[in-house]
């Protein structure tokens, strides 16, 4: 050995505990990247979204050096207009998050700021193959770019408080399986408000709403598909075709009626105090159906909930609207959205993904979940409710076609100002209804009421 | 003779070799001195580094940190808690003298409120508006007023329902109006719908308040103590979830006394988890895991009582256990422990009641907490950096000794070179004054040597004649030298050879002038000196 050698052998020696030194502190590392999350599921989910939250940051995040930080849990509205203001950079707007809930819309918005980053970097192509194409391809915004990952998607069902209306089956003779047609639901709203008018002798006309579709955007959207045709065209509302009188017909005379509920809320809400008993809706709002309806006195009863696919128009093919926030993550450092990276990955595992979907009533994302581990994990939920709507989740998946809406600048402010045109309509004749019904006979006041408002509102 | 003289001087240089190569070499010898030297800067550093404190410097500026995270926290708490507390009281005043009024137009009591369930919607809707005014302006998440009556008395659980409204901001950090931050979470829903609010998702219509310190607190509070203001009814609550809900929240609730001093119920501000968190996040740059806490506290912290900001999940932390005992340290920090987390911080008493309220014997903390784990593993990067450091500065000095010992040797080594070479005389100079000096003197010290050796070399050739000329003897005169030789007289000689001393005399003659010598004398230093080289004669 010469003197070389040796001389470098014991310089490696003597370095050997400064080398080992330097990777004792990223083995024992316990200074992980913190990582905020933003996300809509409060109420009910916020338990279950905090455990997975927990969880991971427990096991994989311990490993990995992240640690999940919820700074906020706001409405899907909230957080869009949240996420608006932050990235506009608004007087007291907070400071964007490195992950966050959004709808395609809101992503869209924030994706031409040039605000997300591209989860194709984060991703193999075998990774994404897992992901079902139709969830993906509603997150690739401005070409290919996946800026909105499919975290839980959710398609619309038909909520119905099985509790009443069983009441009103056994005097009425309606059947449930009426409620599967849109014209079926008018027809036994119409039934409804009679029964319950009559419930009270003394008093004229004060029948009960029975339905309220809760976006009535979207109720349009998938009436004209499933009637064939297209309700957004050129970047604008296909007045024009004569689907939209199918449209008009089953939604304003029976509001105008007082039999499909105006409301700005949501369904849920009339709902819990009995004010309506069907509703279509997003799976996800499952959760917000309240076990019990609370009347006017403070008395309440239990409602059993049961869950219809979504009705179709008579004639019309089976297609529901896909709906269903992902997860965001926006451009930060490459450190940063690798974890999120990671994060997206653990919380979409077949596994993860099936224990949230199972508690929350979204539905999975994977090949893998959507399966059969989902009809095996079916069997396992407690909750009636969920086990419900996973059924019919499944059943619509084998038999719907899912329509994804189109996405344009100003997509949200045509679907703001359609429904609030079509809502002032509907209560403007409502009111005029109310006012000439006591003195006329209904159809009289109706005819009275939406004299020319068809014309009015395509015109317009 | 020359050969024995070649022999010897051949030996003494194998021994100075020899001596040269059994003993430490002088470049060994300045790399260790060197080495030593090194050394011992290095441990002079390391002596200075723990006299000054550097080793537990992480330490010392971690505490540091956290002091000022904690002055931080506890002024922002106690600002907030504290215009909340405020806030709460002029909305008890504000309220109360507004429901009195509008009870005395309706001819409503209000210590018979119970009596006139059917007036209570319009009495509660009255009050929209201002509680939505307090609740905007008070920057909480929630605001919130119960009255001592229930919708329907005839229920089973009447006694523990409570007719009132709770108004959620579900983003109270935002400075937006728009209306779907603003929910109803308790209260009737015509309210919400004449108002155009939604229902939050655990809506009820009324309070439970069957386990409800924020409403029963207060009001026992202002019955036990008839004269204390206001000011000194106020209650904060622990950390807990309202019946039916899922969010965790803080509640400061004043009872509601009318100007008979009725005490009909109570109304507040709700401070959520979320927005203590965004309110009080302490500054995570150097422990990501580092977090603020407001705790009732005694000589322990209950985790399930507690408000959290920060990004570790106290969800996490309360699990199995949910009691963090306080201990002190030598050193510094607070010891915060439970079965399964261990933590270190420093906590201080918040003050969120005056002097003389109901309430102020409860007592509540400020703690800035971080990971046990954390801050050793700071500290121990931080010492590993200071001695790999040290480390390398040591390698470096023993590199340094090494390539300084050998390039301050190498001109010596080449001088003895010079030296070991034959001809000084020609040798070339070292630019090394003491080096050179000693070429030069070596040179001289050559030449002399030379030039004694070459006199010895000329006696030598004398002696040689000499015994050279001893061959020439006959055996008589041989006989009478060699006994000179062996130095005896030369009476001595005549008795031993039986001569006369005449025939001696004759023989010395002979002897001399065979052997060149003038006398006796002469003839006997020559024996002496081939004696004295041990020359055979």
């Amino acid at each position: 050995m010469n003197k070389k050698s040796l001389a470098c052998i014991i310089l490696i020696i003597m370095f050997i505990p400064v080398i080992t030194g330097c990777d004792a502190i990223k083995a024992n590392s316990k200074n992980p990247q913190t990582l905020t999350l933003w996300h809509n599921y409060g109420g009910q989910l916020k338990d279950t979204m905090d455990d997975m939250v927990d969880e991971f940051n427990e096991t994989v995040a311990a490993d990995k050096g992240i640690i999940i930080n919820v700074t906020s849990i706001s409405g899907s509205a909230t957080l869009h207009e949240k996420l608006l203001m932050a990235a506009n950079g608004d007087p007291g707007a907070p400071i964007l998050p490195d992950i966050t809930t959004a709808y395609p819309k809101t992503a869209l918005i924030l994706a031409e700021k040039g605000l997300l980053a591209d989860l194709n970097e984060q991703f193999s192509s075998q990774e994404l193959s897992a992901y079902i194409p139709e969830f993906l391809q509603e997150g690739r915004l401005l070409g290919e770019h996946l800026y909105v990952f499919p975290t839980a998607k959710s398609t619309e069902v038909l909520f119905v408080n099985r509790t009443i209306f069983d009441r009103f089956a056994s005097d009425t003779g309606v059947r449930i399986e009426d409620l599967l047609t849109f014209e079926g639901i008018i027809r036994t709203a119409e039934l409804y408000y009679d029964w319950t008018d009559k419930q009270t002798p003394h008093t004229a006309n004060d029948g009960k709403m029975f339905f309220m579709p809760d976006s009535v955007f979207n109720y349009s959207m998938v009436a004209y598909k499933q009637l064939g045709d297209e309700f957004i065209k050129n970047d604008s509302i296909n007045f024009t075709s004569p689907k939209f009188s199918k449209v008009w017909e089953c939604y304003h005379k029976p509001a105008v009626l007082g039999q499909v509920a105006v409301f700005d809320g949501y369904a849920t809400d009339l709902a819990k105090t009995g004010d309506i008993i069907c509703s279509t809706g997003s799976t996800a709002g499952v959760s917000f159906f309240s076990p019990t309806v609370t009347y006017a006195d403070n008395t309440s009863e239990p409602a059993e909930l049961d869950i219809l696919p979504y009705p179709v128009f008579a004639g019309g093919k089976k297609v529901a609207v896909q709906r269903g926030a992902g997860m965001c993550v926006i451009k930060s450092t490459k450190e940063k959205e690798y974890l999120a990276g990671i994060f997206l990955k653990w919380f979409t595992s077949p596994e993860n993904n099936l224990r949230f979907v199972s508690s929350t009533g979204y539905l999975p994302v994977t090949e893998e979940a959507f399966g059969e581990i989902m009809s095996q994990e079916i069997k396992n939920i407690s909750d009636d409710n969920i086990k419900k709507l996973l059924q019919t989740s499944r059943i619509m998946q084998k038999e719907y076609q899912f329509y994804i809406p189109p996405l344009f600048d100003g997509m949200d402010e045509l679907q703001i100002e359609y429904e609030k045109h079509l809502k002032d309509t509907v209560a403007e004749s409502r009111n005029t209804y109310i006012d000439l019904v006591n003195d006329s006979d209904s159809a009289a006041a109706y005819e009275a009421a939406s004299n020319g408002k068809y014309q009015d509102f395509i015109n317009k | 003779m020359n050969n024995i003289l070649m022999k010897k001087i051949d030996l003494i240089k194998q021994e100075i070799r020899k001596t040269g190569t059994e003993a430490v070499p002088m470049n060994l010898r300045l790399f260790l001195f060197l080495l030593v030297l090194v050394l011992t800067i290095v441990l002079g550093v390391v002596v200075i580094l723990f006299i000054t404190g550097t080793f537990t410097a992480g330490l010392s500026e971690s505490e540091h940190m956290i002091e000022n995270e904690l002055l931080h926290a506890e002024q922002g708490i106690t600002k907030q808690y504290g215009e909340l507390s405020i806030q709460a009281i002029e909305f008890s005043r504000e309220l109360s003298g507004s429901i009195e009024e509008e009870a005395h137009k309706l001819g409503i009591p209000l210590s018979n409120l119970q009596d006139h369930p059917e007036m209570l919607e319009e009495l509660i809707s009255n009050e929209f508006d201002r509680s939505l005014f307090f609740l905007q302006r008070s920057k909480s998440s929630g605001v919130f007023f119960i009255l001592n009556a229930t919708i329907n008395p005839a229920l089973d659980n009447a006694k523990n329902s409570r007719a009132g409204l709770y108004i959620k901001n579900m983003e109270p950090n935002i400075i937006s109006n728009s209306a779907p931050n603003i929910i109803i979470l308790r209260g009737m829903p015509g309210i919400s719908r004449k108002n155009s609010l939604s229902l939050h998702t655990q809506w009820k219509m009324e309070f439970d308040v069957s386990d409800a310190p924020y409403y029963h607190r207060p009001i026992s509070a202002a019955h036990a103590n008839h004269k204390l203001p206001l000011s000194r009814l106020y209650y904060w609550s622990t950390v807990f979830t309202l019946p039916d809900t899922s969010e965790e929240v803080m509640l400061c609730s004043v009872p509601l006394i009318d100007s008979r001093g009725n005490i009909y119920g109570v109304c507040g501000f709700e401070i959520s988890t979320m927005l203590f968190k965004l309110s009080h996040m302490p500054n995570n740059n150097t422990f990501n895991r580092l977090f603020c806490m407001l705790s009732p506290v005694t000589e322990s912290i209950e985790l399930n009582k507690s408000m959290v900001a920060g990004g570790y999940s106290a969800r996490i932390i309360s699990k199995g256990d949910d009691t963090l005992k306080i201990s002190e340290n030598r050193r510094a920090f607070y010891s915060y422990r439970n079965q399964d987390n261990s933590f270190l911080g420093i906590h201080k008493l918040a003050h969120l009641y005056p002097k003389g309220s109901a309430f102020s014997d409860e007592k509540w903390a400020v703690a800035i907490l971080v990971p046990e784990e954390d801050i050793v593993n700071s500290i121990t990067r931080l010492n590993l950096i200071l001695i790999s450091l040290l480390m390398i500065l040591v390698i470096l000095g023993i590199i340094l000794s090494f390539v300084l010992s050998r390039r301050f040797l190498k001109p010596i080594t080449e001088g003895l070179d010079i030296i070991r070479s034959t001809d000084l005389s020609e040798a070339p100079r070292t630019r090394i004054a003491e080096i050179d000096d000693l070429i030069d003197f070596l040179a001289a010290h050559n030449e002399e040597l030379y030039e004694k050796a070459s006199q010895e070399n000329l006696s030598i050739s004398i002696l040689d004649k000499f015994l050279e000329n001893t061959q020439n003897l006959s055996p008589a005169e041989r006989a009478v030298f060699d006994l000179y030789v062996k130095g005896h007289t030369a009476k001595e000689i005549a008795e031993i050879l039986c001569l006369s001393i005449n025939t001696i005399k004759t023989h010395n003659k002979r002897i001399y002038m065979k052997l060149n010598v003038a006398s006796r004398e002469e003839l006997l230093l020559y024996i002496s000196l081939l004696n004295e080289i041990g020359s055979d004669i």
